[in-house]
Formats: structure tokens, C-alpha cells, sequence
């Protein structure tokens, strides 16, 4: 455990002096990344280790921005409470899901996920205390003064996101090392096998999606804070697809592996504008390379590395010991 | 022990990657982001896409048409003038999203003609463009809330306000269809919110009021219009919504048979993208509208003829219409922005140049320019018009009669204002 903590807190250094030394396009990118992280870290909780699809995953982070924005534009309380907010109302928003999600499963539960996928947005449009289709604004203010001048907004962002991420993953890996970890890959397993040794199932799935939308939910606060708004466009379907072939590629079941995930959705709109300015027609071509090149990304994926190659990257990794 | 070094090992290749992937490259500074020896960089986001994006999608090519132009025919200082479009389908995270890049990776020294009230507001409060410095030119939306200098520093209008435009329109009602039930049909923000405001506060009533949010205009959403308006006997409609709504709510009525007397706010009603869109011409005849500009088919005025020159070279294939001459005028009012900002181009240099020698530059628009010291309003008045048979839009009266006024409690009053001329050939040559 020691070892682990040291670990996250190099990492959190490491990061830190790589933000000073970055131009701002890059620091955006970094809080991005760490907002990514967070949300493929939810998918492969869920999918990777307790066995339920959910396609679904960027309503959970629409839950969670609203949740946020309303906690710090109606009570004014601190940002860590707002965040704090954001995972309270997916995981309660996550418990009642899951509670009806227990009853079906695989090609019925990723059905069920997706419907909410393109059903909630759409609903948040309708509500006025919900800001409409403009949204609502979730402003985390200056960073503070004595950072200086040189000190910008979107540092500021990053540091945050960064934080909240390595404080997210840490806690999510103590989680799937202990006995719930445990419990949730044998319901993966042989969800029978597990009830004959004691397991309810039920419960650990229903669980299983109140932490995964409470993490997922923490991401959303954190988009929402990227971007200064909460607005239903920010959550709609393509963010749900992105962060399924996000985890897919990542390897589903490899925690460290979100991180390759993340830098792999950052960069997608980077090699888009790359391609596009080669293929020529750039501003036509950017509208539709992003979602083209995830599709393909996810599909190559699927037919030559199935458990996605940050998964076959793990275990090359963990090959080298034992020779 | 084995698996504890595996964990490790893995964290750590992950911190790796991620380190790797952000120490890119990082761009030396210059002298002044977006601009060198031999080119100005600007940018715009708008709906190349989308339920908004008819009518507004060509207002980019449009101002690089004219870009275009003035580069061939030596640029400005010898610089060319390069614009970037984004498209950001209407919707505020989008633009944010589509901002960011423009100002972090294509480094543009400007934002130029930015298009929609709820788009402009996020991207100017989320990427702070204030804070940044970077100017945003000739905002192509119409919000009064802009001409707040104080909040937005950087950043200039060049619309009338839509409270502005809903005062001259009361105005209008009053002194043409007093008596009448009035309906409206309003975009439920801050363009629609800031007209009806202006409507309240100059004591128009209306009989019928629907709002509507903006993103949800369909055909099946102007039939619950039309109904309501119907069953409320409204007489008079004001349609202040956006090119899309203003053509489902037409479309709708006509094939409904439900022809009130339409006063089109001037966002929503050029009649080329509302034929487009499949509105009858018959519909549109007679319908009234307050309009900034001549229409795009007077080729007696040197604006109009002198643009639609341009757009027969330079942007060829595309249709005249409001929308074109709109952004080829904010690329004049662009160059010459930049021009008198002077060859030693800055950000700050060019904002102080458009507040000291704005409120001169040449504009298509029949009403003065608002730029000073002290405000960023850009035109402050418009004409009536009326659409006849071939939804060409003439002068409602025979003639312009141009009414001037302010975004907040000032009369609207009959301007004697004459624009400048347009520059020889469409090129600026102001200092």
C-alpha cells in the first residue's frame, strides 16, 4: 500500500512539473486526459470486472455535471462539495438504474444503457431549471492569486482534474483489489458459480453500478469544469460510443490501461485535423474524421485484439518477469 | 510480491505514456500570436451543420471570399488575411471545444463574425477571451448584453441589438397594425429574452406569446405553434427566431392555410434560405421585416453590386443572399479594422484602432456605427421592409426610412444618417 501511494504521488509530481513546462494547448489536453481517465476507469469497473455492458456511461456524467453545477450555482458552496455533489447524485442515480439492470443482462442491459445514452440529454433539454440546450454554467473560478499571473485558467483546470483523477484511480484500485474486486470477477466469471459459494449477485451488481456511476458522474463534474458549462450536447452518444472504444482499446479489464485509453480519445481530434489537412477540404473532412476514426478504432480493435491492446501491452508487460 | 511489481510496473508505463503524450511540442513565442511578416490568422465558429446551419453556414466563405479578394490584391500591409472556420453546430460546448482549438493550436491573433448569442456567451466565459486579449470582431449575433464594455473588453458588435430591432418594431406595430391581436414566437434565450423585453418595455401586448428552446424547431414543433396561434385569433405574428424556426413556422401555416399579416425578425428572414427550406414564395409576400442592409438584388447600391462581384469569382456557385453580403461586409469592416490598427499589427492596437477610427469605417448597413472609447455597439438602427411577390424585400413605404435608437430606455427616432462610401473596388485604403 505504501509503495502504491508513493507511486501515485511521483505520478502527481511528475505531472505537475510536466504543467509548467507545457504550452496551454497541451495543459487543456492533460485535463481532458484526466477527465477521460476517470470515465474509462467507471467502464472497466462495470464492464471489466463485475461483467454488465453499459452504453450508457455519458448520461451518468450528465447526471453528475448537473449535479454539480446546481449544488455551486444554487448553494455557492465550495468546488470539492460540488464535486463531491456530482458523485452522491450518479451513484444514487447509478443505485436505482442498477436496481433495474440486476434483472437483464448482456445484449438487454447494453439496450436498457443505451436508450438512457440518447434519452437523457434530450429530457435535461426540457427542463428550464436545467439551462435548455444552452445549459448552465459550472464556473470554478480564478486560480488563486498568489499562483501569479503566469498561472492560467486552464492550468488551473488541469491541476484539478489531475488531482481528482489520481485520488479516483487510487481509490478505485484499492477497490478492485479488495474483496469487492474479488466478488465482482467472479460474478464476471460464472455469475452461478459465485452464488454457490455465497456471493449474491444481485446486490454486487447493483453495487457494482452505484461506484461505476459515481466515478463516471465525478468525470462528468470535471468535463462540465473544463468547459465552464453543463449543457446536454456535452453528454450526448458520441461521448457514450467515445468512451466504450476508449476502454476497449484501453483493454477493459486493465485499470492502468485507461490511461492509454485517454491519451488515444485526446489525440483523435489531433490526428483528425492532421489528416484532414493532408486529405485537403479540412473544414468539411474534420466534421465527420473524429467519429470515423473511433468507429474503425473500434472495430480493428475488436477483430484483431478482443481484449483491446492495452490489455496484450499489460501482458507483455507482465511477461518480462518471469523470464 | 511478483503481482506487487507487476501493479507497479504497469502504473509506472502508464505515467510514462502519459507524461510522453504531453510533453509535445511546445511553439516558441512571437511577437504577436497569429500574425507574421506575411500573414494575419483569424478564426470564426458557426454552424457549418445542423437544424441552424441554413443561411448561417455560408457566412464563412462568404468573409473568405472577400479575404480572398483584398489577398490578391496585395493583403493588408502585404500580409494575407487567412481565416479558419470551425464548425461548432450551434451548440455552446462545441464552440467552446471549437474555440479552444483556434486559440490554443491555430494560434489566430482574432476571433472574427462569431455566430449565436448562447454560443458567444460560454465561449467568452469559458475560454476567457477577455482575460486572453483576444479581440472577437463583429459578433454576428444581436445580444444587448454584449455592449457591456466592461465585461466584454475585446469584443465588438456589429448588429443592431435585438432589444434595438424589438423597439423599432413595436414602434411599427403601433403605428401600423395598432388595434390588431398581436402573437409572437420567440427563441426562449437571451436573442429571444433580450427582444421581448424590449416589446414589454415599449408596451406592446401580445395576445399570443410561445416560446420556443432553441435546437427543438421541427415541423412537428410549428404545428403546436400554428395551433396556438390560430386558436388565439392573433392577427399579427412577430416571428424572432432563428432562419430554421422562422421557415418551419411559414412552411407550417401555409400548409395549415393560416396567413396572419408576419413581421420576420431580421435574424430569421432572408428569403433565399427560407425558399430554400421550401417556404412558398407566396407566403413570404408581404411580409414585413426590419432590415439593416439593402436587399442583396439592389444592384444600384455600390455595396451590393461590388460584393456580388466578388462572390461571382471568388465564391462562385453560391447564391446572393443576406447571408453572403453579411460576411463579405464584416470582412470589409475586418481589413478595415486591421489596416487602421496599422503595419505594426497588435491585439491591443487593433482594439483601440476599431475604438478610435471605428464608428468611421465603411459598413453596407444603412445606420451609423457605435464604436468609442466607451462602447463596443456596432449598428444601432434599422429600416422596414416588405417582401414582394418574388420575396425580394423593398423599403415598406417606397422609400428607407432609417430609425435609430439605443438598447436601453432612448427614443427611436428617424435618422438622417449617410453611410460612407464603399471604398474604390471593395479595398480599403484607410489608415
Amino acid at each position: 500500500m505504501r509503495k502504491k501511494i508513493a507511486i501515485f504521488i511521483l505520478i502527481g509530481w511528475v505531472l505537475l512539473i510536466i504543467g509548467d513546462r507545457v504550452d496551454e494547448l497541451r495543459v487543456y489536453q492533460g485535463a481532458q486526459m484526466a477527465m477521460y481517465t476517470i470515465a474509462l476507469a467507471s467502464i472497466v469497473l462495470l464492464t471489466g470486472y463485475s461483467g454488465q455492458v453499459s452504453l450508457g456511461n455519458g448520461a451518468m456524467m450528465a447526471v453528475g455535471g448537473y449535479g454539480a453545477a446546481l449544488t455551486l450555482n444554487n448553494l455557492g458552496t465550495p468546488i470539492w462539495f460540488a464535486f463531491l455533489m456530482a458523485i452522491v447524485t450518479a451513484s444514487l442515480f447509478g443505485a436505482l438504474l442498477g436496481a433495474a439492470a440486476a434483472r437483464v443482462s448482456g445484449p438487454y442491459l447494453a439496450g436498457t444503457t443505451l436508450a438512457l445514452a440518447v434519452g437523457l440529454p434530450a429530457i435535461a433539454n426540457q427542463f428550464a431549471f436545467l439551462g435548455g440546450e444552452p445549459g448552465l454554467f459550472f464556473d470554478v473560478g480564478f486560480p488563486p492569486e498568489r499562483f501569479g499571473d503566469e498561472f492560467t485558467q486552464y492550468k488551473w483546470f488541469f491541476w484539478i482534474a489531475s488531482f481528482i483523477a489520481l485520488i479516483a484511480l487510487f481509490i478505485t484500485s484499492n477497490i478492485l483489489s479488495s474483496r469487492f474486486g474479488r466478488t465482482w470477477r467472479a460474478i464476471r466469471g460464472n455469475s452461478l458459480a459465485a452464488e454457490l459459494c455465497g456471493v449474491h449477485s444481485s446486490r454486487m451488481k447493483v453495487l457494482a453500478f452505484t461506484v461505476s456511476s459515481g466515478l463516471a458522474g465525478l468525470a462528468g463534474a470535471v468535463l462540465a469544469m473544463t468547459i465552464s458549462l453543463v449543457a446536454p450536447g456535452a453528454y450526448g452518444l458520441a461521448l457514450s460510443f467515445a468512451l466504450v472504444t476508449g476502454a476497449v482499446l484501453a483493454g477493459i479489464s486493465s485499470l492502468p490501461g485507461v490511461v492509454l485509453g485517454a491519451i488515444i480519445l485526446v489525440f483523435i481530434p489531433e490526428i483528425s485535423v492532421a489528416l484532414a489537412d493532408r486529405l485537403g477540404d479540412a473544414d468539411k473532412l474534420n466534421n465527420y474524421l473524429p467519429g470515423l476514426i473511433v468507429s474503425v478504432l473500434l472495430i480493428l480493435s475488436v477483430i484483431f485484439t478482443p481484449n483491446g491492446p492495452g490489455e496484450n501491452l499489460r501482458k507483455h508487460l507482465h511477461k518480462k518477469p518471469a523470464h | 510480491m511478483i503481482r506487487k511489481t507487476r501493479i507497479k510496473r504497469t502504473w509506472l508505463a502508464a505515467a510514462v505514456i502519459a507524461s510522453g503524450s504531453l510533453l509535445a511540442t511546445a511553439l516558441p513565442a512571437n511577437a504577436e500570436t497569429g500574425v507574421s511578416a506575411r500573414e494575419i490568422k483569424l478564426g470564426i465558429t458557426l454552424p457549418l451543420t445542423g437544424a441552424a446551419s441554413p443561411g448561417y453556414n455560408k457566412i464563412g466563405n462568404a468573409m473568405n471570399a472577400y479575404f480572398k479578394y483584398v489577398n490578391d490584391n496585395g493583403g493588408v500591409y502585404g500580409r494575407k488575411v487567412t481565416l479558419i472556420q470551425k464548425n461548432d453546430e450551434f451548440s455552446p460546448q462545441l464552440a467552446i471545444a471549437k474555440t479552444n482549438e483556434l486559440i490554443l493550436r491555430d494560434k489566430v491573433f482574432a476571433l472574427v463574425g462569431p455566430l449565436g448569442t448562447a454560443n458567444f456567451t460560454a465561449v467568452h466565459k469559458s475560454v476567457g477571451l477577455a482575460k486572453r486579449r483576444v479581440p472577437s470582431l463583429f459578433l454576428n449575433t444581436g445580444f444587448s448584453g454584449f455592449s457591456n464594455k466592461k465585461s466584454y473588453p475585446t469584443s465588438f458588435m456589429v448588429l443592431p441589438s435585438y432589444a434595438m430591432e424589438a423597439k423599432i418594431i413595436a414602434q411599427f406595430l403601433k403605428e401600423n397594425h395598432a388595434g390588431k391581436k398581436l402573437g409572437i414566437v420567440y427563441q426562449n434565450d437571451e436573442f429571444g429574452i433580450d427582444g421581448l423585453g424590449a416589446f414589454k418595455a415599449a408596451g406592446t401586448k401580445f395576445d399570443v406569446t410561445i416560446p420556443y428552446t432553441s435546437g427543438t424547431q421541427s415541423a412537428a414543433t410549428a404545428q403546436t405553434w400554428v395551433s396556438q396561434l390560430a386558436a388565439g385569433g392573433a392577427e399579427v405574428v412577430v416571428m424572432f427566431g432563428v432562419t430554421s424556426a422562422t421557415g418551419a413556422l411559414l412552411g407550417v401555416s401555409a400548409a395549415a392555410k393560416y396567413a396572419p399579416q408576419w413581421i420576420l425578425g431580421s435574424v430569421g428572414s432572408d428569403p433565399v434560405t427560407l425558399r430554400a427550406l421550401g417556404v412558398p414564395v407566396a407566403v413570404l409576400n408581404g411580409a414585413q421585416t426590419p432590415a439593416g442592409n439593402p436587399s442583396p438584388n439592389d444592384t444600384s447600391d455600390e455595396y451590393v453590386k461590388q460584393f456580388q462581384e466578388i462572390n461571382t469569382e471568388y465564391n462562385p456557385g453560391v447564391a446572393f443572399d443576406d447571408y453572403v453580403l453579411q460576411g463579405m461586409n464584416i470582412g470589409l469592416l475586418t481589413v478595415q479594422a486591421l489596416r487602421a490598427a496599422g503595419k505594426n499589427l497588435t491585439r491591443k492596437r487593433l482594439i483601440r484602432a476599431i475604438e478610435t477610427k471605428g464608428s468611421k469605417f465603411a459598413s453596407v448597413a444603412y445606420s451609423p456605427l457605435g464604436f468609442s472609447r466607451t462602447s463596443n455597439v456596432g449598428h444601432t438602427g434599422y429600416y422596414m421592409a416588405v417582401m414582394d411577390a418574388n420575396g425580394d424585400r423593398k423599403p415598406f413605404g417606397g422609400k428607407v426610412t432609417l430609425y435609430t435608437t439605443d438598447s436601453g430606455s432612448g427614443p427611436v427616432v428617424v435618422s438622417t444618417f449617410k453611410r460612407p462610401a464603399m471604398p474604390a473596388k471593395g479595398l480599403p485604403s484607410n489608415s
